[in-house]
């Protein structure tokens, strides 16, 4: 069938599969500031896409992972809010029993992450020795973990007892040398954006070098042949949902730290399907055996760009949607591969 | 351009009345196919005819499915035409070729498993009643049970089709393409996956489409089956016609000179340059201790009271029919299926619950699958090289890979088995079929296991790459592994194997030792195992 199309034409193709995530972020770009100038070039902008995506972000890195895998996991939003519920009120009763708030944020902290992880294997002993398919299995997550989350706060908010030191987290940052936002003080960089770029390091890393990112990659190509060729696939699968759930308790601490509370019914809400976006934005294949999470944070700051553009320009949020659905349909027909 | 200058005009069929037969059905002119940096085919003319069974053969990379790609409308050619009943026509996808008349009988099966036969046979030309609404069930199993009872095949029409066997599922496949009343039909492989039995009945139908005067257009890489069965033959090397040879009224296969031809005339044009025997001298082992040794053994539900030893440095063969349990046995053995009975590995009983296990013990399987369970297909070379042994190759306590090592470890291989790869990073499924086979071996080797289990180890890999195959796996056993290798190409386990044991229903059936294999009633000795016949042939009465 290729043959038919031009070579230039065929290598074009090629191309943009392999770079069109970043055409699509230079184009955005371009016309952000075209559009909009110094409002969107000013740091202080750029600071707060960062901020406000680094969760979703962090989320995103992990589904990455997991979709590689031939898998998908539906419940991070829900994990998200679980795993903050459960750090948060530890937290809150430490305080209350006279710990001291450092002791209380440092255990709450390790809680939400240990919470997270939990879930998640919960999700991967569901997938690997229940054998229920991951869509299912996590589709149960979704509505389950969030339900015990509502049920944790009554379907309220849960706020912090911690005075200081856990809102310094959401809100503190690294400084960044030379630059200084509007009230003349130095510009950081938050935490939640360093602990963003951090995880994708450190899992693109483990994706291309590592002897788990092969296996990942090689179970996510073909189940059969990878356990033919003496791989323990359910080890493999178990650990990548693991990985997944620890990312969601540190995408739960980011997120509860910032609002210094935990919203039971709004807290992740939707955040599985941003995340799935990204990582498609990013050129990862949906039916698994390969990706990448570069691309997965290029697809996010996409994402988080066009929500930017269209807030700066004015448009209403309902129309938001519509335009992040048509872009990750086009994403998708870009990258529609001509292999297989 | 060969063989349309040569018209036979006194073929094998030329007796039959129908005027229908021998009349020029589908021309190609002068067809070309560029890929990116190779040409596929080069300017090939070819003329096949109503009543014939036309036989394509090559190595693999000579043209033959670049050449039924064009035919079936799956790819355009870059210049050319071709006629079809006299009538200039480009098919842009196969559903044109389909409608044209043109049906491929693919070599991987494309039946809806969740389907019935009947249902399956007539797949999108479903009979109706209440205005096309309804599918009517009765008239689909009458016409569906008459295509396949044309086939000379008679089984259950409300079985579904994940539960046929191979070589159901290929009559099935056939039965398709006569539903669409094709004229031409194209075999691409079709005894790759087949028993000497099954293929035997294939033929006979192949036969019966040719009396009814279609033209079966048959591609094998079993050359002693072309000769058998072909009217014609045409020889494909490197996109060009080489040679053609056709079979005279006496039923001889003959070249263009009028010297009788055999499949070592054959080979030769495919290769360009004369094969000795491909398979190596054999060296029996001296060693005596057993590497492995199976005792009343079995894969649960598929074959039982399997005892066997293989010793170090020993070939086993296992032949049997497609189905007899060689292959479930053998998965048996490395832990993908549930066992039964007694497994020894150097003296110590054991049982693998996966092939990771097995392999550390040094037991390892070459799949006979290797598009679906040997290879990685969309993973490159390297990766797939490396898989099985990524331990190796790890460093930072086993977390991390080295690359360098990997590449060495890949290029030593490459060099090792004179592997033709452009590069170790392109997909593994740019490669021909032999040099995925060698990929395949060396992975596992690589891995240096004591016993080698390799199933079908030259399911289609080209006439040159076996010999090579053959030499790797003679010599493996000269370093002193254990191996065993079960095929259904009778020639293969004789001409490799120190001893072949029969399988036939789950069970073993008969043993042939060394001194019997140089036999000339061996490979008739082997068949009559295998389909139950009893063991001394009529000859030897």
């Amino acid at each position: 069938m290729n043959a038919r199309i031009p070579s230039i034409l065929r290598a074009s193709q090629r191309a943009l599969e392999m770079w069109g995530v970043i055409v699509a972020f230079v184009i955005l770009f371009a016309v952000s500031t075209f559009n909009q100038g110094f409002d969107f070039l000013n740091p202080e902008n750029f600071r707060a896409l960062l901020n406000s995506n680094a969760p979703v972000g962090i989320l995103a890195v992990g589904m990455t992972l997991v979709i590689i895998s031939a898998g998908i996991d539906l419940s991070v939003g829900s994990m998200v809010v679980l795993a903050a519920a459960i750090g948060m009120t530890t937290m809150n009763s430490l305080v209350e029993n006279g710990t001291s708030e450092l002791n209380a944020v440092l255990l709450g902290g390790a809680v939400t992450i240990l919470a997270g992880t939990v879930a998640g294997t919960f999700n991967g002993v569901l997938v690997v020795f229940g054998r229920i398919a991951p869509f299912i299995a996590t589709l149960g997550g979704l509505a389950a973990f969030r339900s015990m989350s509502l049920a944790i706060a009554d379907a309220g908010e849960i706020r912090s007892q911690s005075a200081t030191m856990f809102s310094a987290l959401g809100r503190g940052g690294v400084p960044i040398p030379g630059l200084l936002n509007s009230a003349g003080k130095p510009l950081t960089l938050s935490y939640s954006t360093v602990i963003f770029f951090v995880v994708a390091i450190i899992a693109q890393w483990f994706l291309s070098r590592s002897r788990f990112g092969r296996q990942l990659v090689a179970v996510g190509a073909n189940e059969t042949a990878a356990r033919y060729a003496g791989i323990s696939v359910s080890w493999v699968r178990l650990r990548v949902y693991s990985i997944m759930g620890l990312l969601a308790g540190i995408a739960a601490l980011v997120q509860s730290s910032r609002m210094n509370s935990v919203s039971t019914s709004q807290l992740g809400l939707g955040s599985e399907l941003d995340a799935i976006a990204a990582v498609v934005i990013g050129g990862t294949t949906l039916r698994g055996g390969f990706g990448r999470v570069w691309g997965t944070v290029v697809g996010v700051l996409i994402l988080g760009m066009i929500t930017n553009i269209l807030t700066i320009s004015g448009v209403s949020p309902y129309w938001q949607g519509a335009v992040k659905g048509a872009v990750i349909v086009l994403a998708v027909l870009v990258q529609r591969t001509s292999r297989e | 351009m060969v063989a349309r200058s040569n018209p036979i005009s006194s073929s094998a069929q030329a007796h039959k009345a129908q005027e229908d037969l021998n009349r020029e059905i589908l021309v190609v002119n002068s067809v070309t196919v560029d890929y990116p940096g190779v040409r596929a085919l080069d300017a090939v003319s070819l003329a096949f005819r109503t009543g014939e069974i036309h036989a394509i053969v090559g190595e693999n990379g000579a043209g033959k499915s670049t050449m039924m790609k064009v035919l079936s409308g799956v790819i355009r050619p870059t210049s050319g035409t071709i006629m079809l009943k006299g009538i200039q026509r480009q098919f842009t996808r196969p559903s044109d070729a389909i409608r044209a008349g043109i049906a491929m009988v693919h070599q991987e099966l494309h039946l809806v498993g969740t389907l019935n036969v009947a249902e399956n046979v007539l797949l999108g030309r479903e009979p109706t009643r209440f205005l096309g609404v309804a599918v009517d069930h009765q008239r689909q199993h009458a016409v569906a049970g008459a295509l396949l009872r044309q086939l000379g095949s008679d089984f259950d029409l409300s079985t579904l089709a994940c539960d046929l066997s191979i070589a159901q599922q290929q009559f099935v496949e056939i039965a398709k393409c006569l539903a669409s009343d094709a004229r031409v039909l194209i075999f691409d492989e079709p005894t790759a996956v087949l028993g000497e039995v099954e293929a035997n009945r294939l033929f006979v139908v192949m036969r019966r489409l040719r009396d009814e005067g279609r033209c079966v257009i048959f591609i094998s890489h079993h050359l002693d089956e072309v000769i058998s069965i072909a009217d014609r033959i045409t020889v494909l090397r490197d996109g060009k016609v080489v040679q053609a040879f056709s079979r005279n009224t006496s039923g001889i296969v003959q070249c263009e000179d009028g010297s009788i031809a055999d499949e070592g005339r054959l080979a030769h044009a495919m290769v360009g340059h004369e094969l000795s025997s491909i398979y190596p001298e054999k060296l029996y082992a001296t060693c005596t201790s057993s590497a492995i040794e199976l005792a009343n053994f079995g894969a649960t539900n598929k074959s039982h009271g399997i005892s066997f030893s293989v010793a170090a440095g020993e070939i086993l063969g296992i032949a049997g029919l497609v189905g007899s349990g060689r292959t479930e046995t053998a998965e048996a053995i490395v832990g993908i299926r549930p066992c039964e009975g007694v497994l020894r590995v150097e003296g110590r009983e054991i049982r693998f619950s996966n092939p990771r296990a097995a392999m550390r013990s040094g037991v390892a399987y070459v799949s006979e699958d290797r598009k679906n369970r040997g290879l990685h297909v969309t993973l490159s070379s390297i990766c797939n090289m490396m898989l099985p042994s990524l331990d190796k190759v790890t460093r930072l306590g086993g977390i991390m890979i080295d690359s360098q090592s990997e590449q060495r470890i890949s290029k030593n291989w490459i060099d090792a088995f004179q592997i033709r790869c452009a590069r170790p990073m392109q997909a593994i499924s740019s490669l021909s079929g032999g040099n995925q086979q060698k990929f395949a071996l060396a992975r596992w080797l690589e891995a240096t296991p004591k016993v080698l289990i390799i199933d079908e180890p030259t399911r289609g890999v080209d006439v040159g790459a076996r010999g090579e195959i053959y030499r790797i796996i003679a010599q493996l056993a000269r370093e002193g592994l254990a191996c065993i290798v079960i095929s259904s190409e009778l020639p293969e386990v004789i001409g490799i194997a120190h001893r072949v044991i029969v399988m036939r229903e789950g069970r073993i059936a008969g043993e042939i030792p060394s001194e019997r294999l140089a036999l000339k009633d061996c490979q008739e000795r082997i068949v009559r195992i295998a389909s139950g016949l009893p063991e001394e042939s009529v000859a030897s009465k």
